[in-house]
């Protein structure tokens, strides 16, 4: 019930931020970015919303393709899959990013962009830092 | 890791979709575990014994890694 309501009110946040950001964009070219953000923003969230009631809609009616789509979720082979998956993009995504820093940095980029992007990467690289520890004192 | 459990599954005339049913598992990893290509949590390693009412060591075979 609670998931059916988050998906409506989703469903309205991306109609209302859709109309908003067309109004925008219709009335005020001036706002720079912004009523593109918003049509973005809007058409995602629908998006997601229209997303889940409809598949809601499917799997209510049919009780066994529910529990299969279950079983497929909760696999523990499917979740290793993914897991392992992850991990190998992540490590991947170290060697990208580094390199795109410092092409940007040899391209002489802007020092703010190249500072935000700098602290995005050490940021995420904490951010698995601190789950290794959290995970070392759980496990 | 090497296992009996294509053989039992058999000896029971049981399709690898019904045992992955029973198990709650997708078919997938029912036919991955037979050809000893994912070895199971032994979460899983429990249910399969219980369901075959055998130990865990009756149908998994543990072999020591060769160097």
């Amino acid at each position: 019930m609670k998931s059916k309501v988050t998906n409506y009110i989703t469903i309205i946040l991306g109609l209302l931020l859709l109309a908003a950001g067309l109004y925008l964009i219709k009335t005020n070219g001036t706002a720079v970015g912004f009523p593109y953000v918003f049509v973005g923003l809007g058409c995602g969230l629908f998006g997601h919303g229209m997303g889940n009631v409809i598949s809601e809609r499917a799997i209510g009616s049919d009780p066994e393709l529910k529990r299969k789509l279950d079983i497929e979720k909760n696999d523990e082979r499917n979740i290793a899959i993914a897991d392992k998956a992850k991990g190998k993009a992540f490590d991947m995504m170290t060697f990208v990013f580094g390199a795109l820093m410092v092409s940007f940095a040899l391209m002489e980029i802007d020092m703010i962009a190249l500072l935000l992007m700098v602290s995005a990467y050490l940021f995420v690289h904490g951010f698995a830092i601190y789950y290794r520890i959290q995970f070392d004192k759980e496990m | 890791m090497k296992n009996r459990l294509e053989e039992l599954r058999k000896q029971r005339g049981i399709k690898q979709e019904e045992l992955a049913n029973v198990l709650e598992v997708s078919r997938q990893t029912i036919s991955s575990l037979e050809k000893g290509r994912y070895n199971p949590s032994i979460q899983l390693a429990f249910r399969i014994a219980r369901y075959f009412q055998m130990t865990i060591e009756e149908i998994f075979i543990y072999e020591e890694e060769q160097e």
